[in-house]
């Protein structure tokens, strides 16, 4: 053996706290029942070491108590809308404006409320919130009478069942959307005292359009020395190395990407010892990129239909120049599927469903940061280039050979 | 001293419930004045009364209570005071008797002039009240002081009544005292957990104060729990003492008698028997205090569990609280502010980002790469300034651009028909299974008979034999002379006896001779009535 025991133990720990740290940034509520223990534990045992990374270069707080481990993240950039909140469904749905207020009411109610709640009460509670002159100025009315209202609450619930807020005891959701009866839950109050990650509270916050709102809601405080200066504009670069997929030096202001040309490998070092990403530079960014195809929501390339139809349409749109249309686009989806139908799902040959897939295929590459929208289309960002055709690699013949011994008895 | 009942209204013989309660009413009158429109300015009244009585002046005129109101409660004119005094003699808390002292003024003449004082029903109504008051404001404390002077009083009583003629003087005082602390000791701690409570669930309190003092509170309960553990089994221990010849009880008579004999003329004769049933109630109440008995638990013990509760209690109040000051003011507040943001926000697009920013529960997103591209990357490594465009991209396997999966799909591999194997196998097993069933057939012995009759075995049959005489022999204990076993798999028995001549018996096998103390045998097949099919 070559490698001494330290360094043994060193590299499984090592191992670990990656493991952690992937964890927590995955799913930064992490629950101790639930589906994810395990990353649970694993956040518990280097606790110290986690919290200390993320406040010292990230600025988020991290609080591990007997129940969940949590991890307050802001966003490195506030102009991301490709985060929307889900349904617990597989299909995943955004949330509309309807859902987004029964959330923040239901919150409001439950926070209010006892250790118990049933989902008639939570539901009266709701509508009596709701009633509020703001709301109805904004033209949002709730009675919990219409069916599609109950759906709205449902999946509201649904979220937070998810998010471990509520814990089901009796009763079915279905049945009270459909009239017949009513749901028992029991409240995580820890829990709920964890989900806002904001910094100000926003009850405190007077502003009035949305932008300043946003603004407020995340602003550090005041930054007087040049030290302060910098160490903000290192944590923002840290939460958007951790949190995007590609960090565009054109999107920085010139004070950040000075600080990122002087501190770049210190950077990076620091996320990659972390997490394990490894940094791909180039001249326009930089791309933490995973190895193990583990710490993100969106994959690609991926396998399915859908995957290959971005797949494909991402290498059409890296050899194009400038802005594509739509309309190219779908163009470009019906010439491919009489190539590759063959392979797709029976949905997606039908004639009508190129705009349903260019959508999605769209949805994917703004998602990870590769095409950006214009007015009249989308265009390619410089990451797209690594998913353009390479040359052709001709594998040897070993393969052929060991295709040969495989045939023999 | 027996208390001074009201008059019964019951005792008048049947009455209606509605001169029931007029006469009810009439009791209670003096209480009347608290729920009056002019509660306070009697309140005050009825407090310059008691002062004065301190100071022994027991009739007071209107002019000098009106003078000995307070400032901030005195009315314009004397009228007022007049009129309340009158208020009060008509509930009965006072009472008005004409003033006949001489007068200088004409108009002083024809007013109606009274002179007032308490009466005993009013003078009782201040006493319950103050006696409220002092209820209200009592925090009580445990006192651990009080349960050593409780032992230190059973052992005197101990020692009295240890002598052949106790002192009934000595009896009776050391009765007083220690009924007397015992009082002061139950009501104290009574009081002391109902406001530990209230401080628990927070009514009243204010946070910082309840926070400051906390640590205290905890030490405090922690030491009266120590002493009660430790002084309750002493006290326990000389209850059950006291207890044991009878002891007590002749005291307890003698403390009566002595009470008995301070007893007013109208009650001397039942004085005894009452004197001594509180006593012996007093006694009783101490030792249910002290000792449990079956299915009761005694008071100390349910005061220490409370007490005992009541620590983690504090602590989980004091960590809600900190929780709740670690957050923002108030995040019901918080939740229906955001709930008007997102309602106003301009567009889902808007709405999403505020998600993100508010709730802050995003997974991270990151773009893979594959360990050969990284490999080649590490051989040839890429400068920083190198476009996207420039550099190597991804690779991706062809299978997967093409059909956009990483499996190849053939056909399905054809189902292979084995059943030559098949019936390869079932002959030789059918073979193994008449091989060992002739060998069964061979052992079998129809009787007992020597070992050394057995003769010449096969292979297969003399393994047979050696597993059955393992099995019987394993049965075999010091001192048997026959025996019974079972083979493992049940279908054979062997009977093994001993002989008593030193013979040998000798088996011969293709592999060798077999030698051994002769004994006698019985196999038998359990398997001979079962038809060959199923015998395995």
């Amino acid at each position: 053996m070559t490698t001494s025991l330290s360094e043994v133990l060193d590299s499984r720990r090592a191992a670990e706290l990656h493991k952690a740290a992937r964890a927590l940034l995955k799913e930064p509520l992490l629950l101790a029942r639930g589906p994810r223990t395990d990353g649970y534990l694993l956040v518990r045992r280097y606790a110290a070491e986690l919290r200390d990374w993320f406040d010292r270069n990230a600025g988020w707080s991290l609080r591990v108590d007997a129940e969940s481990a949590r991890l307050r993240k802001t966003p490195g950039t506030l102009a991301e809308p490709t985060h929307p909140a889900r349904e617990a469904s597989r299909a995943g749905v955004p949330f509309s404006r309807r859902r987004y207020v029964l959330l923040c009411l239901a919150l409001a109610a439950l926070e209010r409320g006892e250790a118990q709640i049933a989902l008639g009460r939570l539901a009266e509670q709701v509508v009596l919130d709701a009633a509020s002159p703001h709301l109805t100025a904004a033209g949002v009315e709730f009675t919990l009478e219409r069916r599609e209202e109950r759906l709205d609450l449902a999946a509201v619930v649904r979220l937070l069942l998810r998010y471990g807020v509520l814990r089901r005891v009796a009763g079915d959701e279905d049945a009270y959307v459909s009239g017949v009866g009513d749901v028992l839950y029991d409240v995580e109050r820890r829990v709920l005292a964890g989900l806002l990650a904001a910094r100000h509270g926003p009850s405190l916050i007077d502003a009035d359009g949305f932008d300043e709102r946003l603004e407020a809601l995340t602003a550090e405080s005041a930054l007087d020395s040049d030290e302060l200066r910098f160490r903000a504009i290192r944590q923002k670069l840290t939460r958007r190395l951790l949190d995007d997929p590609v960090l565009y030096y054109d999107e920085l202001t010139d004070d950040e990407l000075a600080y990122l040309t002087r501190q770049r490998a210190f950077l990076t070092a620091r996320v990659s010892e972390l997490t394990g990403l490894v940094p791909e530079v180039r001249a326009e960014g930089i791309a933490m990129v995973d190895p193990q195809d583990d710490l993100t929501d969106v994959r690609m390339p991926e396998q399915g239909t859908h995957g290959h139809v971005t797949l494909l349409l991402a290498e059409h749109l890296a050899t194009a120049d400038g802005e594509v249309s739509r309309g190219e686009l779908e163009h470009r989806v019906r010439a491919l599927a009489a190539v590759h139908g063959a392979f797709w799902s029976k949905s997606a040959k039908q004639p009508g469903a190129e705009g349903e897939l260019v959508e999605l295929a769209l949805a994917k590459l703004t998602a990870l940061g590769l095409v950006e929208r214009t007015p009249g289309g989308v265009a390619a960002l410089p990451a797209l280039a690594r998913y353009a055709v390479g040359e052709t690699v001709v594998v040897e013949s070993a393969h052929r050979t060991s295709q040969r011994k495989a045939q023999q008895p | 001293m027996t208390s001074p009942h009201p008059a019964d209204p019951d005792s008048a013989g049947p009455v209606g419930p509605a001169e029931a309660t007029q006469a009810a009413e009439a009791v209670y009158a003096p209480f009347a004045h608290l729920t009056a429109r002019n509660a306070a300015l009697y309140r005050q009244v009825m407090r310059v009364f008691l002062a004065a009585k301190e100071r022994f002046a027991v009739h007071l005129r209107p002019e000098d209570v009106h003078a000995a109101l307070p400032p901030e409660h005195r009315p314009a004119g004397p009228d007022a005071v007049a009129k309340a005094l009158d208020s009060l003699v008509g509930w009965g808390n006072l009472r008005a008797d004409p003033d006949t002292s001489r007068v200088t003024a004409v108009e002083d003449f024809y007013r109606r002039r009274f002179i007032y004082q308490l009466t005993q029903a009013g003078e009782a109504a201040e006493h319950a009240l103050s006696a409220y008051d002092e209820a209200l404001g009592r925090r009580g404390a445990l006192q651990a002081v009080a349960l050593h002077d409780i032992v230190t009083h059973l052992r005197t009583l101990l020692v009295l009544a240890a002598e052949e003629e106790p002192d009934a003087a000595k009896a009776h005082l050391v009765l007083s005292a220690l009924a007397h602390r015992f009082e002061a000791l139950a009501e104290n701690a009574r009081a002391f957990m109902g406001s530990l409570q209230r401080t628990i669930d927070l009514h009243g309190v204010e946070v910082e104060v309840f926070l400051a003092y906390k640590d205290r509170l905890i030490q405090y309960l922690e030491r009266f729990i120590q002493d009660l553990i430790t002084l309750g089994g002493r006290i326990a221990l000389l209850i059950g003492e006291l207890e044991d010849q009878g002891r007590v009880g002749l005291l307890l008579r003698l403390t009566a008698a002595r009470e008995a004999a301070d007893a007013a003329p109208d009650e001397a004769d039942t004085a005894e028997i009452q004197a001594y049933e509180r006593w012996a109630g007093r006694w009783v109440g101490l030792a249910a205090w002290f000792v449990s008995a079956e299915g009761r638990e005694s008071q100390a013990r349910l005061l220490r569990g409370r007490a005992l509760g009541a620590v983690p209690q504090l602590l989980s109040v004091v960590r809600q609280l900190n929780e709740r000051r670690a957050g923002r003011s108030d995040r019901s507040a918080d939740f229906r502010t955001l709930a008007r943001w997102f309602a106003e926000a301009p567009d889902d697009a808007a709405r999403h980002r505020l998600w993100r920013a508010a709730f802050g529960l995003y997974p991270a997103r990151h773009l893979t790469v594959d360990a050969d591209t990284l490999a080649e990357r590490g051989a040839r490594a890429v400068a920083p300034s190198t476009p996207w465009a420039e550099a190597a991209p991804l690779r991706i396997s062809p299978q997967l651009r093409r059909t956009g999966s990483y499996e190849r799909r053939g056909k399905p591999r054809r189902v292979q028909d084995r059943s030559e194997q098949r019936r390869q196998l079932a002959e030789l097993a059918a073979k193994q299974a008449e091989e060992i069933a002739a060998a069964r057939a061979r052992l079998a012995t129809n009787g007992t008979t020597r070992l050394s009759a057995l003769g010449e075995l096969d292979p297969v049959a003399f393994g047979l034999f050696l597993r059955l005489l393992g099995d019987v022999l394993a049965t075999w204990r010091p001192g048997t002379t026959t025996t019974v076993a079972t083979s493992n798999d049940g279908t054979m028995e062997i009977r093994l006896t001993v002989l008593d001549d030193d013979t040998t018996a000798e088996i011969r096998t293709p592999g060798g001779v077999f030698r051994g103390p002769d004994h006698t045998v019985e196999i038998t097949d359990l398997t001979m009535g079962i038809p060959a099919g199923e015998a395995r």
